[in-house]
């Protein structure tokens, strides 16, 4: 009898266990997050902070309890930067790893594909986008926050030039550098459009194919022209070797703006001292005063070991936080209700307050100036988040 | 647009022009003595760029004295790569045609093994040379391109010599214009193919490394060389080392030239339709007979 | 007596000979409509977008076939065509608003003007220089679409989606790519049997000898390239629709000519069951291994395959195994 009684009593707490430990395993349940990103190619440089922010909200989050009560785990492919390769990653996800939410997608040129293919599994969408393009097809899941925008950096240059620098001593003329792919298209026409306002004559006006393989041609021809704006619609590697090739023939105009390769870690130790004063186009800046920041700076502390959010660091966390505050918000995990959540709320994000998302799926227009200082990224432009003095006209190369 | 500026472009694709010479010699020969079609040419430059610049950045080893080492590392693969598939695919009844399908799969291969191990990253070779110009007046000559031509043109006389004044390259000239009767005075016709295929891979290694003093490298860019190579050998006339030499210097004097006038991206554009006119209305090239 | 047992072997014979067709025709038929009726029992969709890929590579290697194996011109310019079409439904859908689905033929038949402007002094050259000069053609058209505003240049062109739900989405293009590449084999088939395939292997066995038969070679090659290119074409046309995107880089990939040949080579390219079979199965092997492995790991495989093949197997992969059989059976006799 006894021993029947110890068998019973057995069998109820090994019932007990399994029931308990099958139900605390079906609550917590994980939401399934998926995506791919570059992780070798042109885009290494970037992505890879792009990559350390996502890891840091989902750590971040899952230490705050979760998404909706249940831990997130994410699932990233890593591609080589192309797009069929993105194509064939998201696909995967989606219909064969059964994902819940998908990543925002980098960059813009994995992107074109990708927001036509989320559209159709219906799928929200919160990355960079792939410029104004992408966003004038009709396509409703997609949305951009912060957007890289590229349509939008002559901003950045226009208000440089406007608030910082007198009238008499702008640079007379300017070089335009512009790689030959979404990003790079996008931004010229407005940059080109600013500059003819301002008086500026356009003395180069060049397109290069990506990957570059040697930027002595396109600066010689801006040293040639005596051009006083050096401009580089580019990505990081080819900036980098424009960079060079520059010092290289001795070529030091007034002022050099980059699309988004000096806001890289990797600049400067690219390019050390000849890294600095170049002018950089950014849609966000760790010492802006917006909610989030703190957790970013000290997120990038921990987890990275500096004093600050890299750029790209940031931007993949608010995309991250702005897809985290719709779920949330809806109180569900159906994309459709996410997506018209996201379209009828306002949100506090590092980026901006009370951001909202307008049909096409972007905030209103703006855009930051940047300037390397010290080997750090500083704020110039506009005048009232200016974290650095600005310099001009820019110093000579280091010996 | 001022005539020093033009004329730093001049220079700028003859020293360009110097190097894919050196580049195309080594086909061409193979094309002209084995009838061999080698498409994985080019990717043995990327392979010998990518050589010089592990041996920079891991060792310290600038590329100027590595370069020795690499040419005999170089011909090595390329004995290896004859006796798995050249060989085979000379037995066949359409060598040209097998040589050149077997050597796209060859390429392919290549190409992608090394961006697995060593990712599609662009790589810049970069010794302290290579950040400095000699200025002429205005004009501005970098030191990075003109050593490169200088390495180009030493192996290509170094090539010439071997041809011409070695026994065995003596050999290598007597099987390819007399097959027959080479291989009755005693040359023995698979060495002489292992020896040139091999001094083909080489050279091709050698202008890799020059190239990298130039140019971002990644392992994609050998389909772009291949094409580069292409215009080269077929303009010069195949098998010609003079030939290739003065086709190769002509090309850096057409790119040179055009990078000067036109937008930029429109050059390669032009390059590749006269290749197309020069193959559909005299493939013997223009040198060539 | 002798007469009658022989007429009647004769008769048993053929009565066997059209049994074994007839089987044949059966067979392929039941597959057929098994491969149409697929969607029905609800697949995962991953099958569905698989088995798009395996029907757009059969279209595509079919259809380069007409030169490449039957004429004996290895062409490495096909996805010129292909990106032919896929540009024209895109463009069409763009400025006109007007279904892909309506253009595509639209979109093979710029493929064959293009073929025919192009293929007039190209054909002329041989093997090597010919195989040079399609390599080039694709590139150049790559270059100059990436600069082209009309096509959308370097940002690419995107289509209006179809207003259905994503599983009648996949189903559709499953459904459409089904027949294309239906529709494609069968044509090379019948071909492949014409006057106009015999014509076609004569030059391949002997462009000269030809010649001299009388046979019209330059208009003979022109309209394998040209029903090759419209073909591609349409597959192209379609294609693009169901990316929802067309760009130089992703239509105008060298890969895929590669792979194209490879196909083409592994299944066998004298006849119209190798293209079939090897695209089936190398394009499966490709989407699988390039899902669950990586792109480059496909790469290096199928640049091995390519090696291999070309030395070992230059008759395609089922002769080779066929053979493996008869050196068999040959032993065992003795």
């Amino acid at each position: 009898m006894k021993r029947r009684r110890i068998e019973v009593a057995a069998f109820i707490l090994a019932i007990s266990a399994v029931l308990s430990g099958g139900y605390s395993e079906i609550a917590a349940q994980p939401i399934k997050l998926g995506g791919s990103l570059p992780a070798t190619g042109i885009h290494t440089e970037t992505s890879k902070w792009i990559k350390q922010g996502y890891d840091f909200w989902v750590e971040d989050v899952n230490k705050r309890g979760g998404l909706l009560g249940r831990p997130v785990r994410m699932t990233l492919y890593p591609d080589q930067g192309t797009t069929e390769e993105a194509v064939a990653y998201y696909e995967r996800a989606i219909t064969v790893d059964k994902v819940d939410l998908v990543f925002g997608g980098y960059p813009a040129t994995s992107n074109v594909a990708l927001m036509p293919l989320v559209e159709k599994y219906g799928k929200v969408f919160i990355g960079m986008g792939a410029h104004m393009k992408s966003f004038e097809q009709g396509f409703t899941y997609s949305f951009a926050s912060p957007p890289l925008m590229s349509d939008w950096i002559y901003l950045s240059l226009g208000g440089v030039l406007d608030d910082l620098i007198p009238r008499g001593d702008w640079p007379k003329s300017i070089a335009l550098l512009t790689a030959n792919n979404v990003m790079g298209l996008s931004a010229k026409p407005n940059i080109l459009k600013a500059m003819e306002e301002r008086g500026i004559k356009v003395v180069v006006d060049e397109m290069y194919n990506l990957p570059l393989s040697d930027a002595t041609p396109l600066v010689s021809k801006a040293k040639g022209k005596g051009a006083e704006i050096l401009c580089c619609l580019s990505f990081f590697d080819d900036a980098v070797m424009i960079m060079r090739a520059a010092k290289t023939l001795n070529y030091a105009p007034k002022l050099i703006f980059q699309q988004l390769a000096s806001i890289v870690p990797a600049w400067m130790k690219e390019l050390g001292e000849d890294g600095n004063y170049v002018i950089n186009s950014s849609f966000w800046h760790d010492r802006l005063p917006f909610p989030g920041n703190s957790e970013i700076n000290e997120g990038a502390k921990a987890r990275l070991g500096m004093p600050a959010g890299p750029l790209f660091f940031g931007f993949s966390y608010s995309w991250m936080k702005t897809l985290e505050l719709a779920v949330q918000g809806a109180g569900t995990l159906d994309n459709t209700k996410i997506r018209d959540y996201l379209r009828s709320n306002k949100f506090d994000l590092p980026y901006g307050k009370g951001i909202t998302f307008d049909k096409r799926g972007l905030p209103d227009p703006f855009c930051y100036a940047v300037q390397t200082t010290g080997g750090r990224v500083e704020l110039v432009w506009p005048k009232s988040v200016a974290t650095t003095r600005f310099v001009y006209p820019r110093p000579a190369w280091s010996k | 647009m001022s005539l020093s500026y033009i004329i730093e472009s001049i220079i700028s694709g003859l020293l360009l022009g110097g190097i894919y010479a050196l580049l195309s010699v080594g086909f061409g020969l193979t094309w002209g003595t084995m009838k061999v079609l080698n498409i994985s040419h080019a990717v043995f430059a990327v392979l010998g760029a990518f050589l010089a610049y592990w041996f920079f950045v891991k060792a310290g080893i600038d590329p100027i004295l590595s370069l020795p080492f690499l040419v005999v590392l170089l011909f090595l693969a390329g004995a290896v790569v004859y006796r798995l598939v050249i060989r085979s695919v000379t037995k066949a009844k359409d060598v040209i045609m097998a040589s050149m399908v077997a050597t796209f799969g060859v390429a392919i291969v290549i190409e992608n093994v090394m961006s697995f191990f060593w990712r599609p990253d662009p790589r810049i070779l970069k010794p302290p040379y290579t950040a400095s110009s000699i200025f002429v007046g205005e004009m501005a000559i970098s030191k990075g391109p003109l050593i490169g031509f200088c390495m180009a043109i030493l192996a290509i006389a170094l090539l010439y010599w071997f041809l011409h004044h070695t026994y065995t390259g003596k050999g290598v000239q007597a099987t390819w214009q007399n097959p027959m009767g080479a291989a009755l005075v005693g040359i023995n016709p698979e060495h002489v193919s292992l020896i040139t295929f091999g001094l083909s891979i080489a050279s091709a290694g050698a202008a890799g490394v020059a190239m990298a003093l130039i140019y971002a490298f990644y392992p994609s860019l050998q389909s772009v060389w291949t094409m580069f190579v292409f215009m080269v050998t077929i303009v010069g006339g195949v098998g010609s080392v003079i030939g290739t030499a003065l086709a190769g210097l002509l090309i850096g004097f057409i790119i040179g030239v055009c990078a000067a006038f036109l937008p930029f991206v429109w050059v390669n554009v032009l390059l590749f339709a006269l290749l197309l006119i020069i193959l559909l209305f005299r493939p013997q090239g223009l040198f060539g007979s | 007596m002798e007469y009658e047992t022989t007429r009647n072997e004769q008769e048993t014979m053929k009565g066997k000979g059209e049994n074994h067709r007839v089987k044949k025709l059966i067979l392929f038929l039941l597959v057929l409509m098994g491969l149409f009726a697929f969607p029905v029992i609800k697949p995962p969709l991953f099958f569905l977008t698989l088995f798009f890929s395996v029907f757009m590579y059969i279209g595509l290697t079919e259809s380069w076939n007409l030169l490449g194996g039957y004429t004996g011109y290895i062409s490495l310019g096909h996805i010129a065509f292909f990106s032919t079409g896929a540009y024209t439904t895109a463009v069409f859908m763009n400025r006109l608003g007007v279904s892909p689905f309506a253009t595509a033929i639209l979109g093979g038949l710029f493929a064959s003007v293009l073929a025919a402007f192009v293929g007039y002094p190209v054909l002329r050259l041989k093997g090597a220089y010919f195989t040079i000069s399609s390599m080039l053609l694709s590139v150049v058209m790559q270059l100059i679409f990436m600069n082209w505003e009309f096509v959308g240049s370097s940002t690419g062109l995107w289509y209006k989606l179809l207003p259905v739900r994503i599983e009648v989405n996949r189903v559709i293009f499953y459904e459409v790519m089904l027949s294309l590449a239906t529709v494609i084999t069968l044509l090379v088939r019948w071909v492949e049997r014409s006057k106009f395939g015999a014509g076609l292997i004569a030059i391949r066995e002997d462009e000269d000898v030809a010649k001299t038969m009388g046979i019209n070679t330059p208009w003979l090659k022109m309209r394998a390239f040209i029903l090759g290119a419209f073909l591609a074409g349409v597959v192209g046309g379609v294609y693009g629709y169901y990316m929802s995107y067309v760009h130089p880089e992703v239509t105008f990939n060298i890969n895929t000519s590669l792979l194209i040949m490879l196909m083409a080579f592994f299944g066998g390219c004298r006849t119209w069951t190798g293209p079939l079979l090897g695209a089936a199965v190398l394009s499966l092997a490709n989407q699988l291994i390039v899902t669950f492995i990586g792109a480059e790991i496909s790469r290096i495989l199928y640049g091995l395959l390519l090696v291999i093949v070309i030395i070992f197997m230059p008759d395609g992969v089922i002769q080779y195994v066929r053979g493996m059989f008869t050196r068999q059976r040959i032993g065992a006799q003795l």
